[in-house]
């Protein structure tokens, strides 16, 4: 379990894949966001986000999220 | 072993002979000529074969996104293309945002794709990494341009980038366009009717391969102060919020919300300005539309439509058979002229022509892209009318630039009246007019002259150069001048500094990045030594290529006259002053703009002078 609860809110996400991009960048020091752990399905006006097994919820993806369609807080335990 | 941001290949596709190979992309070509529009355009003018018809085999298509595409810097997710287009027959650029093909293109390992010859048959061009197939598309062929996306995503899943044709490209109709994901429009002008002259129905691509930059410290930090910089501004919430409905609001804000949908955004924009929106009432609730922006859907709004919901139904048939919103409408209104003074019988009608009748309109449209009766005609724009019609059909057209009906000005959807460098761009731009290029501080009008220095700076213009195109700037008590020719060269420059690089050239991103900046960034991301001046200079071989290439199709002062009509009452006006625009002063500009560029200030050919500087001699 990671340091951060993250919320989804699909109904702001434009699929700009800006967390894909950022998430493959720090895991394989490429962009490539076939390979990110978070993952942005745009389908017409229709979203959804899914987080492979390997996601840590690290944050990252919030942190490059500029229409706070990801939101993060930090878990109780970590507080 | 290749530089960091590139993809590293280029591919080959002979559709002709159903051949396909993959290259190396050749580094030193690419550091010479950037990149993305840079090397497309390099890379056309080797392949063209002068003076072929654009809609013949010996065409080539030339597709490229550059070096910062793939990245996460701010809306680097440009596509363009370099080919002849029919409606003006000069080689031009088409390019739009590439929402998913423009990264997907690079992850499959190419920076550009070049395609030449003609398939016998209906094809769609399939990649998947090194997996690169000519494939059969009879099952797509007539389809629209979302549909033919959309069956394609139920094949291959998403993400998969899309370039796709309608029905109107399949038909030849010089006036079609392709769209990028069925979102962005690519190449006004016929781009359209180039690919389906080549029986290429669409180009797919999907990728897996990451892109890395040479010098990740670096980008780190220029990357992070850049996005807080757009993170502090103040409008941002705003331009995410509207869009284009912003800077441009032909929409009311209340409708607007009602209709919206969604936002959407091209990969890597922190903002977005493209839109799906929902009919929320009337005849058409429910209907969906994707569009590169909400104020496209206006533009029947814009030639008379009276009920936006009407608009965007319209606008939604138009997009899905791919054909350019501008120039059919020109051509509708030609056609009722046409009629209404006797050249047309009315005979030949089977469905009158009412501009502002979503019915007719939606008819006609029909008509010209399957080339039913009159339509037929009509499908060969302005050009086949005059030689159907004959000469007398020319006094009841709208002004026309380059064989093409422009965007803004007398007569034409957006009114604007001050004539600035967006306007004088429709006819100094080789492929004519098209929607705005570039960054000017005129394409806000009335912006007050004070700040254009710092938009002028920040383009990257030379101190010396912002003197000849503000002169009186620094002495108080002399007539304020603006040079709009002497902008428009700098803003060509700009234009083509973003296109290299892939950066979208629109306002509501434009605005954040500056000339200098970016030669930072393409340092960083490709390890390419490279500051202000020496990217300047490449750019300017770029665009001075791009024209030697139109030098060499037989392109010539007389193309790069301004249209009578747009010094008719009520014409352009001074965008300083405000008086009516003079032929004599409109002759000065495109004067002043080609020698700005160091090109002959009559003839607008590139100078021995100039391509020795560029080391263009050899091209």
């Amino acid at each position: 379990m990671g340091n951060y609860d993250i919320q989804v809110y699909t109904e702001r996400c434009t699929g700009c894949l800006r967390c894909q991009l950022a998430c493959s960048d720090l895991y394989t020091k490429a962009f490539n966001p076939s390979t990110a752990r978070i993952q942005v399905i745009m389908s017409g006006g229709e979203c959804s986000i899914l987080f492979t097994e390997e996601c840590n919820e690290c944050g990252v993806c919030v942190d490059h999220c500029f229409h706070s369609a990801l939101q993060k807080a930090r878990r109780e335990a970590d507080k | 072993m290749t530089a960091g941001g590139f993809a590293g290949s280029v591919l080959y596709v002979d559709l002709t002979h159903g051949e396909t190979k993959k290259e190396p992309l050749d580094l030193a070509l690419a550091e010479k000529f950037i990149g993305g529009l840079g090397l497309t355009v390099k890379l056309a003018y080797d392949t063209i074969k002068p003076g072929s018809d654009a809609l013949s085999p010996d065409n080539p298509i030339v597709l490229g996104a550059g070096p910062l595409v793939g990245t996460n810097l701010p809306s680097t997710s440009r596509v363009y293309v370099v080919t002849k287009l029919p409606t003006s027959e000069t080689i031009g650029w088409c390019g739009g945002g590439g929402v998913n093909f423009g990264y997907l293109l690079k992850n499959a390992g190419y920076d550009h794709v070049v395609i030449e010859g003609r398939a016998n048959r209906p094809v769609y061009l399939k990649i998947i990494d090194d997996e690169v197939e000519i494939c059969d598309a009879g099952s797509l062929w007539g389809h629209g341009v979302e549909q033919t996306c959309e069956a394609l995503w139920d094949e291959f899943g998403r993400p998969t980038g899309v370039i796709s044709i309608g029905q109107a490209g399949e038909n030849l109709v010089p006036f079609s366009m392709a769209f990028i994901d069925r979102l962005s429009s690519l190449g006004r002008g016929g781009f359209g009717a180039v690919m389906g002259s080549k029986n290429l129905k669409a180009i797919m691509v999907k990728g897996s391969h990451g892109i890395k930059v040479a010098d990740r410290k670096r980008y780190k930090s220029l990357s992070q102060e850049f996005l807080q910089t757009i993170r502090d501004y103040p409008y941002l919430k705003e331009w995410q919020d509207l869009g284009l409905v912003k800077s441009f609001p032909i929409i009311p804000k209340e409708t607007y919300e009602r209709m919206k949908k969604r936002r959407v955004a091209c990969v890597s924009c922190p903002i977005g300005c493209k839109d799906v929106v929902e009919i929320p009432d009337g005849d058409f609730r429910g209907l969906v539309k994707c569009t590169s922006s909400v104020i496209n859907l206006y533009t029947p709004v814009t030639y008379g439509f009276k009920d936006y919901r009407e608009s965007i139904k319209c606008m939604a048939t138009l997009d899905e058979y791919g054909l350019d919103m501008f120039e059919f409408f020109g051509i509708m209104g030609l056609a009722k002229a046409l009629v209404d003074n006797g050249l047309i019988s009315k005979d030949r009608l089977n469905t009158d022509i009412i501009i502002d009748s979503l019915e007719s309109m939606e008819t006609w449209a029909g008509k010209i892209c399957y080339r039913e009766g009159l339509g037929h005609i009509l499908a060969d724009g302005f050009k086949g009318i005059f030689m159907e019609f004959g000469e007398e059909a020319k006094k009841y057209a709208p002004p026309l630039v380059k064989g093409m009906h422009p965007y803004a000005g007398p007569g034409a959807a957006v009114s604007w009246d001050l004539f600035g460098t967006m306007e004088l761009g429709q006819v100094l731009d080789p492929r004519g007019p098209h929607v705005g290029s570039g960054g000017s501080p005129t394409y806000f009008a009335r912006r007050p002259l004070d700040v254009f220095p710092r938009h002028l700076t920040r383009m990257g213009v030379p101190r010396e150069a912002i003197e000849r195109v503000l002169p009186g700037l620094d002495s108080p008590g002399q007539d304020q001048e603006l040079k709009v020719g002497r902008l428009l060269r700098y803003s060509h420059r700009w234009f083509s500094i973003l296109g290299s690089l892939g950066i979208c050239a629109r306002a509501a991103i434009n605005r954040f990045y500056n000339a200098s900046l970016c030669a930072e960034f393409y340092e960083a991301v490709t390890g390419i030594k490279t500051d202000l001046p020496e990217l300047s200079k490449r750019v300017d071989r770029v665009w001075t290529l791009l024209r030697m290439a139109n030098v060499r199709e037989g392109l010539d002062r007389k193309a790069e006259v301004l249209p009578e009509k747009w010094f008719e009452v009520p014409g352009f006006k001074n965008y300083l002053t405000e008086k009516p625009l003079s032929r004599r002063e409109s002759e000065q500009m495109v004067k002043d703009y080609y020698e700005e560029w160091g090109w002959d200030r009559e003839t607008g050919i590139p100078t021995a002078h100039v391509l020795q500087e560029l080391g263009l001699t050899n091209d």
